[in-house]
């Protein structure tokens, strides 16, 4: 899907937990996701705790959304 | 570490008053272990069906399948750290029932339970019905959360196997195997010109009833570790995956790993089989990488030259499996995988979600979207109502004419990744 919608010219971020898979399979601008279950959140932390993690982890997608990259870039958050 | 492995093989199971093991038929009492298995104050209600290799019996959903066995003279017990006591085991003696399975059906748990057919093209696919199978049908308390039903359900087959299984201590069995694996110094000394070989063995640990435990330790916890290969054989590690369709690995197929039995065969003749190392799937990538950077640290301190390594069940884990190839083989070590494929129904499709150039030999267990129709068997053992939504299964697998068609990872060991089955696939 990453691939689909990037070749109509519209940049794409993959927010995933796995970022050898989208390595592989070719995304180009990757920000790590917390677990396979909870890939936004993160059950053991106290509610203020989690949504601070959440906007961090927001606030990354679109830092790397709007940064231009000629190959593919993962864009850590922790 | 030296296990001898009696095997006392059994043709018929009958229900009876009397419990011995007779010739080669095995007596149980119904009632005395509906008594062991009710003690768990979550479960309401179980019954015992015998289903036999060739019956027109389904039976589904299927939770688990245990071989029934028992250590002989011993103060241990097999499943250590579950229902027996957590001492180390795999040396002494041991004595298994062949030809029989303790299965645990009923009330679905996890979507990804099986279907175990009897007779007909579904039972091709199944080595559990070549099995005389004892059927606990469980029945949860009401309100039971799903995670407590999994776990009384899977204590009541093991306590169950346990049981039926010291039946055998004290009968002559009708073969005796010996294995034999010695502290890594001296086993690699014993056999200093051929290759030592190792065997990476890749636990399902991703939680949310796919669990497996070592020893009764969750295996998402630990950090990868080297296990003689006959602690296997005394239940060291058991299934907690309430999820045992086509290639989740049951207790039985633990307790009869293929890979050791095989690598065994070929210890001191081809090879130098020198031990094991076990290692999870996990659902943080930070455990990923740690956990594959410790299986290619072991390989690596183990001096080995070979490694074949096992996967358990598909998806995220096949980076779990890749991760491992490719660290270990950066070390100089050869390695050849034992996976499964999700290829879609036409096969056409990638067969995994992840790889790499370095693993450059597989050995794969089957194409397990391949869609299969069950055809209508007399009995069912269990409840048909769930088969629409196990995995494998979709809206309308379950016809009219009582038929069933589905993909065949919706049957009980199907494409497991042990190489349990003859089944496999080929490229075109």
């Amino acid at each position: 899907m990453v691939k689909e919608i990037e070749k109509t010219g519209i940049p794409v971020v993959h927010i995933c937990t796995v970022v050898p898979i989208s390595l592989t399979v070719g995304a180009n601008r990757i920000v790590p996701a917390v677990a396979i279950p909870h890939p936004l959140g993160n059950p053991d932390l106290a509610p203020d705790e989690e949504k601070k993690l959440r906007r961090k982890i927001v606030e990354q997608a679109f830092k790397a959304l709007t940064t231009p990259v000629t190959d593919q870039q993962v864009f850590e958050w922790n | 570490m030296k296990l001898v492995v009696g095997k006392i093989n059994i043709k018929a199971v009958v229900l009876d008053d009397e419990e011995k093991i007779e010739g080669s038929t095995l007596h149980i009492n119904k009632q005395n272990i509906i008594d062991l298995v009710l003690a768990d104050d979550r479960l309401a209600d179980c019954d015992i069906e015998i289903a036999k290799p060739g019956d027109s019996t389904r039976i589904t959903p299927v939770k688990d399948v245990i071989e029934p066995r028992c250590k002989v003279d011993s103060e241990s017990g097999i499943f250590p750290g579950v229902i027996n006591k957590v001492n180390l085991v795999g040396s002494g003696r041991t004595h298994v029932l062949k030809g029989c399975g303790v299965m645990t059906v009923g009330k679905i748990v996890g979507f990804q339970e099986g279907i175990v057919d009897m007779q007909g093209p579904g039972a091709e696919l199944t080595p559990f019905s070549k099995l005389i199978e004892i059927c606990l049908k469980l029945k949860p308390k009401d309100g039971l959360d799903p995670h407590q039903y999994e776990e009384a359900a899977r204590l009541a087959g093991l306590k169950s196997a346990d049981y039926i299984g010291k039946l055998g201590e004290k009968v002559e069995p009708d073969e005796v195997e010996t294995f034999e694996t010695l502290p890594l110094l001296e086993q690699i000394g014993k056999y200093p010109h051929l290759p030592k070989v190792g065997y990476v063995y890749m636990l399902q640990s991703q939680g949310l009833l796919h669990d497996s435990y070592v020893y009764g330790a969750d295996a998402k916890h630990l950090v990868p570790t080297t296990m003689y290969p006959t602690e296997m054989m005394d239940g060291a590690i058991i299934s907690g995956n309430c999820v045992s369709a086509c290639d989740k690995n049951t207790t039985y197929h633990h307790l009869n790993n293929p890979v050791i039995s095989d690598l065994y065969k070929q210890h001191g003749k081809e090879i130098n089989f020198v031990g094991v190392i076990i290692t999870n799937e996990t659902v943080y990538l930070q455990d990923k990488v740690r956990s594959s950077d410790f299986v290619a640290k072991l390989a690596e301190y183990m001096g080995l030259d070979g490694v074949i390594i096992s996967q358990e069940g598909f998806g995220n884990p096949d980076t779990d499996l890749i991760m491992n190839c490719k660290k270990i083989e950066e070390k100089g070590i050869k390695t050849v995988v034992v996976t499964d494929e999700y290829a879609g129904r036409d096969g056409a499709s990638q067969s995994l979600a992840d790889a790499d150039k370095r693993a450059d030999a597989a050995v794969t267990g089957g194409n397990a979207n391949e869609v299969i129709t069950l055809p209508k068997l007399d009995k069912v053992i269990g409840q048909l109502d769930y088969v629409d939504d196990i995995a494998g299964g979709f809206d309308g697998s379950l016809r009219e004419d009582g038929t069933i068609k589905v993909e065949i990872q919706a049957i009980t060991g199907a494409t497991n990744e042990l190489g349990f089955n003859k089944m496999s696939a080929q490229e075109v």
